[in-house]
């Protein structure tokens, strides 16, 4: 799409360029009033936002807070962005730096995830990356290259004082676990209100809607008819059709998977789930996980905890009492 | 077998967590998600107003002071701050002389005209009124990963004063980043042409409509000094909750020191009904000598500065700062700040305690003897070269708006006592050495 095409389809959603830093593709909105379906891009995922009870201009005000909300999300946590926060405490090599409101909190909750996982969840973990890379191929690491990263490598290292954050030179944050469950958690918040809003000036205004981050779902409740959302979630084995369903009526869903991500050599399949504690690559974990909960930041937690437990995934997810899928 | 220690993993102990989760998950989504666009976020403008209203008890003093400032930051992590400020003074400040059991009429220090002090009360000359208007510009950039330097131009106008500067500076990391090493270096040249010209020093004040001639206490229309400033400092992170700060400065200033709008009093020590009264000339006027001060100023500064964040995330500021000059004036300042982070809102109270000596010329007068010996070659009755204590108490308040948008609100009070020479005689009866007691009030708004 050339750039005018692209600031006219933004335009039409009441977006700019300034909103759209990373240079997706204009979102679109398709379907009727029975049910609307609102695309975009962003954090390497299909995103969609299903939406009824609505007519063309308030599908269209909802789909552009949900883009706007999520490309902020993007633009200020990943860690490809040059200038944004997350680049900036990569970059401090031990100096402090004093974080603003949200940056604290996702690292404060992080931190209350590292503990409740007993170190197995770490935001600190991706530069493991440098020695592990999942290209399909048998390119697996040996110790030493292991140990050596693992210097690098511990929440315990780093000094977390909110707002105030000393990370030693070469360690790295990544919000990349939990960034899309983020936003999803977000953006359902964002809808909630604007539709609260709606609602004053259209009292007989029923809507529900259901937003699907690449298999991280959140909806609003169930469908206006009381049925639930049935919403198609990526195979891990066959990554082209979709196998798996999912039904939502209220809540979220996450899944944690290793498809596609994965080394193998001497018949054993490195998942790319990596255990910080070790440096080494979770072995005997399902292929995919998917958890429902109150809200996508937990579901997603949940189903990440349990790829980090390997073989002992669905004992620790029994231990939960919630729903959950396990592809083995 | 490397493979078949990878496969080997120990069994955990499997704990319900969901609970606690649930829990954390909505703590973090409860954070508005408006607390967005983070201040110092690159490519963004990042403003700030803010009014300063100084108010001293009894009419004297009173200034406003807007500042604008703007700083951007950019993608390599260089930020430019560009600020204005204007000030207005007006009121009236302490001239140096004595009261006296008389009423006094002093000479305009621009010559047109003259004012009066009742008996008993404190001489201050309120012709005093100003406009200032200083802009500065700074820029500070890293080099590389363990270097950064800076450097900033300043200048201000104001009716008969003329300041202009410039500094660098370059700051070392080691450490991995927990040390930092500062080098400074500024200079600046100020330039005063008051209306009426530069008085000469010690010499009489001349009294209008009497056979005295004013031109013949003038020296020249404007004069000038320059000011060298280096400092050297060391920033060091204790631990995670307090890093620490130790600066040494040194300041020269060469030139023009004195101030053209001071004189002091001569006090008759002859026995008789005139004894610590204002010593009189041949026409019957009190005789009052313009000041004088060195050509020169070397002073040395130790400061030392400590923040600790505490884990509900308060944060303690405590500074110390010693000065000691070539005047023999030395000072001590004590400075106490506690945030006290409410959540959007902060409430900061501050607690600052200054105290200083007397500078070896200072003089609350100056006695006849003195005066008839004629060897003197400086003295300066002005009380901020005195011995003399500060204190102010103040509370600021803020309150984030919302992203990065906030309102502050800070007032304090300030009251500052001096002591010294009580005097004789007549003399004895004055309050030789008033409080000045000030409101401070400011209101900030920053986007």
């Amino acid at each position: 799409m050339d750039h005018l095409t692209l600031e006219f389809c933004l335009t039409k959603l009441n977006l700019s360029s300034d909103d759209n830093p990373a240079n997706h593709p204009a979102p679109t909105l398709s379907g009727s009033s029975k049910l609307w379906v609102g695309s975009f891009q962003a954090m390497a995922s299909d995103c969609e936002i299903l939406m009824e009870g609505l007519d063309e201009t308030q599908a269209s005000r909802l789909l552009s807070i949900a883009v706007k909300e999520t490309w902020r999300i993007e633009h200020k946590f990943s860690r490809y962005v040059s200038g944004n926060i997350i680049d900036r405490i990569n970059r401090s090599a031990g100096s402090m730096l004093e974080l603003d409101a949200e940056t604290a909190s996702l690292i404060n909750f992080s931190e209350q995830c590292y503990q409740l996982s007993d170190g197995l969840f770490d935001i600190s973990s991706g530069v493991l990356r440098k020695v592990w890379r999942f290209d399909g191929s048998d390119a697996v690491p040996d110790d030493e290259q292991i140990h050596h990263v693992m210097q690098k490598v511990g929440w315990d290292k780093v000094s977390w004082q909110a707002p105030f954050l000393t990370l030693e030179p070469e360690m790295e944050l990544d919000f990349g676990g939990i960034g899309k469950e983020y936003a999803v958690d977000r953006l359902v918040l964002a809808l909630q209100s604007e539709i609260e809003a709606l609602a004053k000036s259209d009292p007989n205004l029923k809507s529900a809607f259901v937003a699907n981050f690449g298999g991280d779902l959140a909806c609003s409740g169930a469908r206006l008819d009381g049925t639930p959302w049935v919403i198609g979630v990526e195979s891990s084995e066959h990554n082209q059709t979709s196998v798996a369903t999912v039904s939502l009526s209220h809540g979220a869903v996450a899944t944690s998977g290793d498809s596609r991500r994965y080394l193998q050599k001497n018949g054993i399949r490195y998942s790319h789930i990596l255990n910080p504690l070790t440096g080494e690559s979770i072995i005997d974990a399902p292929h995919a996980i998917s958890v429902a909960a109150p809200n996508c930041m937990q579901a997603g937690m949940l189903s990440t905890f349990a790829m980090l437990h390997g073989a002992q995934a669905e004992e620790f997810l029994e231990a939960q009492t919630l729903e959950h899928w396990v592809q083995r | 077998m490397q493979l078949i220690n990878r496969k080997k993993s120990g069994v955990r102990k499997i704990k319900k967590i969901a609970p606690a989760l649930a829990a954390a998950s909505c703590s973090l989504l409860s954070v508005a998600s408006s607390d967005v666009l983070a201040r110092g976020e690159a490519g963004t403008w990042d403003f700030e107003v803010a009014s300063l209203f100084y108010s001293e008890a009894d009419d004297r003093v009173m200034a406003a002071e807007p500042v604008f400032s703007a700083s951007k930051t950019f993608e390599d992590g260089e930020v430019l701050n560009l600020k204005a400020v204007f000030d207005t003074l007006t009121g009236a400040s302490p001239n140096g002389a004595t009261p006296s059991a008389a009423p006094q009429t002093f000479t305009k220090p621009s010559g047109n005209g003259t004012y009066a002090i009742a008996a008993g009360d404190a001489p201050i000359d309120d012709t005093f009124q100003d406009t200032r208007v200083a802009l500065s510009a700074s820029w500070l950039a890293p080099i590389n990963r363990d270097w950064e330097y800076n450097a900033a131009f300043y200048g201000s106008k104001e009716y008969d004063y003329l300041s202009i500067g410039t500094s660098g500076g370059l700051k070392r990391y080691l450490n991995s980043k927990n040390t930092a090493l500062n080098f400074g270096l500024s200079f600046s040249f100020d330039n005063i042409e008051p209306e009426g010209d530069i008085a000469k020093p010690l010499v009489e004040m001349a009294h209008l409509g009497t056979s005295d001639s004013f031109d013949s206490t003038r020296d020249g229309s404007s004069d000038s000094k320059t000011i060298i400033d280096a400092l050297f400092g060391v920033t060091q992170v204790i631990n995670r909750n307090t890093i620490m700060q130790f600066n040494y400065s040194l300041s020269l200033s060469d030139g023009y020191l004195t101030d053209p709008f001071k004189i002091l009093s001569v006090i008759d020590e002859t026995a008789g009904a005139n004894f610590g009264g204002n010593l009189l000339d041949g026409n019957g006027n009190n005789i009052y000598l313009h000041e004088a001060r060195p050509d020169s100023r070397m002073k040395h500064s130790l400061y030392w500065q400590t923040k600790y964040a505490l884990s509900n995330g308060d944060v303690i500021d405590g500074s110390y700062r010693f000065m000691l000059d070539d005047w023999g004036i030395n000072s001590h300042t004590f400075d106490f700040r506690y945030r006290w982070q409410l959540g959007s809102s902060y409430l900061e109270p501050h607690l600052r305690y200054y105290m200083q000596s007397e500078a070896d010329f200072y003089k609350r007068y100056i006695t006849e003897t003195e005066y008839l010996a004629g060897n003197l070659q400086e003295a300066t009755a002005d009380y901020r070269l005195g011995d003399l204590d500060g204190m102010t108490v103040g509370l600021k308040y803020g309150h984030k708006l919302d992203n990065d948008t906030e309102f502050n609100m800070r007032v304090e009070y300030y009251l500052q006592t001096s002591a010294g020479d009580e005097g004789f005689g007549l003399l004895k009866d004055q309050d030789l050495y008033p409080d000045t007691r000030a409101l401070i009030f400011q209101i900030g708004y920053s986007f």
